[in-house]
């Protein structure tokens, strides 16, 4: 069980030996799921001394819920069974598609906000969490795109969601912040309608800010604007274990250290204030 | 859900292919102008998805290549093969094939083998764990029975024949090599590439090991396998062989079939 304080890290191929030597004081590891979906070999050993030393969540990127095709079976028994045979404390996939027509793009595309998607969704996520048989988090993305059929807010559809499912809501509140810059949206008002029970897991990263947009790079540290997001979400939906996410320019693991001792003295103060 | 199929559609066809953005962007919202610019990005984030999941599995082949001509060798594979799973590690299967057929593969002919070993590679890293084996039980049985057991192969094992030394080219571009950089190019080798414990070991092995490996790979007993090497070269060991791949659990176990 990972305590709503826990703060943990991506574990990344560059940071194993050093995690294992050095067992640095983490509320949990998250790995990507797809990168274990392999019989066994040394990435496996890898995943299962961690999970022996940590709790573990296992973040999914290439399930595709929300693809029009019919949903990806083979990918889902993949996941069945590392969730079987690590049985990490989280599992998590996000509210977005990858690819249709049998084509994929390895992208976490956004979706249309609509009642059609609500529905595919919300059958979607029963189904993977029959298999799997434990409930979920599902996470907002980052969008450069929005679309004119939308016809509701994302975070409406994310709780309701939550609501016909019984699962949770994983907070990335760098893809909040990018996407309210991108579109000229409040990022306050998306923490108005959620309530702290839906809320299973939080993220932060980085961003790239580039001339044709906020892109959602996880290359950097946590910019201040997200902090300030975190502090409020903190406040008003109480800590959450919250997650430092940096998958590209990895640095060294010092730096994630760094910004994950940010985060707990955050989500710790605001904790109190909470309660 | 003909609304969300067509709008995926298009969508899919936009980051495909930059001259159908127009489909696309009748589902966008806001300025056509910026959301042209905004569908690039995710078009470059399938381009580097595909870019960096072969990196991944074809490191000899990208350090061989350089970072730009490997990007080039991406797109190729991306418009020939693209990805049609949301498991990056089964993406680049075909990599050996697209540079076979690519001006690459005409300029450095070796390639295309390089790539049949590094995928063979990548595949026995992932690969099931093999039991441990004592093979001692083996010699307990009579010669007759001997010669008809077939061995069990450690998920992963595979053989890839070239007539370039592909294996000494690996060889040299394994991160801390440090001895001569020079090869051979008159010899062609036959690659073993199988795990060794949790570390994939390649092994050049001479054409009679070759033809009793893949012989036996392919199901054959151990006796009617030793023939076919025997056939090739005269001199063929097999308890050398064996000992060696027994010690090294690539061998992980035999079935007999039981008298009647």
């Amino acid at each position: 069980m990972i305590s709503n304080l826990a703060v943990g890290v991506g574990l990344r191929q560059p940071h194993y030996a050093e995690v294992f030597e050095r067992r640095p004081a983490l509320g949990f590891l998250e790995v990507h799921s797809e990168n274990f979906f392999l019989d066994g070999g040394a990435s496996m050993r890898v995943l299962e001394r961690a999970r022996a030393a940590y709790p573990i969540s296992l973040h999914g990127v290439g399930l595709s819920l929300g693809s029009a095709d019919a949903l990806a079976e083979q990918h889902l028994a993949k996941l069945r069974r590392l969730v079987e045979r690590i049985e990490p404390d989280l599992v998590s996939e996000h509210l977005s598609w990858g690819g249709v027509g049998g084509r994929h793009f390895n992208d976490l595309l956004p979706l249309p906000s609509t009642r059609d998607v609500l529905d595919l969704m919300s059958a979607r996520i029963d189904r993977v969490q029959d298999v799997l048989k434990r409930p979920i988090l599902v996470e907002n993305v980052s969008a450069y795109v929005a679309y004119r059929d939308s016809e509701m807010s994302e975070f409406a559809l994310l709780a309701e969601l939550v609501r016909r499912t019984g699962c949770r809501l994983l907070l990335d509140l760098n893809n909040l912040y990018v996407n309210a810059v991108n579109f000229g949206t409040d990022p306050l008002a998306a923490l108005n309608e959620l309530a702290p029970a839906m809320i299973g897991e939080i993220h932060l990263a980085g961003h790239a800010d580039t001339d044709a947009g906020l892109i959602d790079t996880h290359g950097t540290r946590v910019c201040a604007e997200v902090w300030s997001l975190y502090d409020a979400a903190c406040r008003r939906l109480g800590a959450h274990p919250t997650l430092i996410e940096w998958d590209t320019d990895l640095p060294a693991l010092d730096v994630l250290l760094d910004e994950a001792g940010i985060a707990a003295s955050v989500a710790a103060r605001r904790e109190v204030a909470h309660a | 859900m003909p609304d969300l199929l067509a709008c995926e559609h298009d969508i899919a066809g936009a980051l495909c292919d930059a001259r159908e953005s127009a489909r696309a962007l009748r589902w966008l919202a806001g300025d056509a102008v910026l959301n042209e610019r905004r569908l690039a990005i995710y078009r470059a984030n399938a381009a580097a998805a595909t870019t960096k999941a072969l990196g991944a599995a074809y490191p000899v082949i990208e350090q061989v290549l350089g970072p730009s001509a490997f990007a080039i060798l991406a797109r190729e594979y991306q418009r020939m093969a693209p990805s049609t799973s949301g498991d990056l590690n089964e993406l680049g299967a075909a990599l050996a094939d697209v540079v076979a057929a690519h001006e690459m593969g005409r300029s450095l002919p070796y390639l295309a083998d390089l790539a049949r070993l590094e995928w063979a590679a990548h595949r026995a890293y992932g690969a099931a764990d093999a039991a441990p084996f004592d093979a001692r039980a083996i010699a307990q049985l009579p010669a007759h029975r001997q010669a008809a057991i077939r061995f069990v192969w450690a998920a992963g094992t595979a053989l890839v024949v070239s007539e370039f030394p592909i294996v000494r080219i690996w060889r040299i571009h394994q991160a801390g090599f440090d001895g001569e950089f020079s090869v051979d190019w008159s010899t062609g080798e036959v690659a073993l590439v199988a795990r060794e414990g949790l570390r994939v070991a390649v092994h050049a092995v001479d054409r009679g090991d070759a033809a009793f490996i893949a012989a036996s790979l392919a199901g054959e007993p151990v006796g009617a396998a030793a023939e076919r090497a025997l056939a090739i070269d005269a001199a063929f060991d097999l308890g050398r062989l064996l000992t060696g791949l027994i010690a090294s659990n690539t061998i992980c176990g035999y079935t007999s079939e039981q008298e009647p």
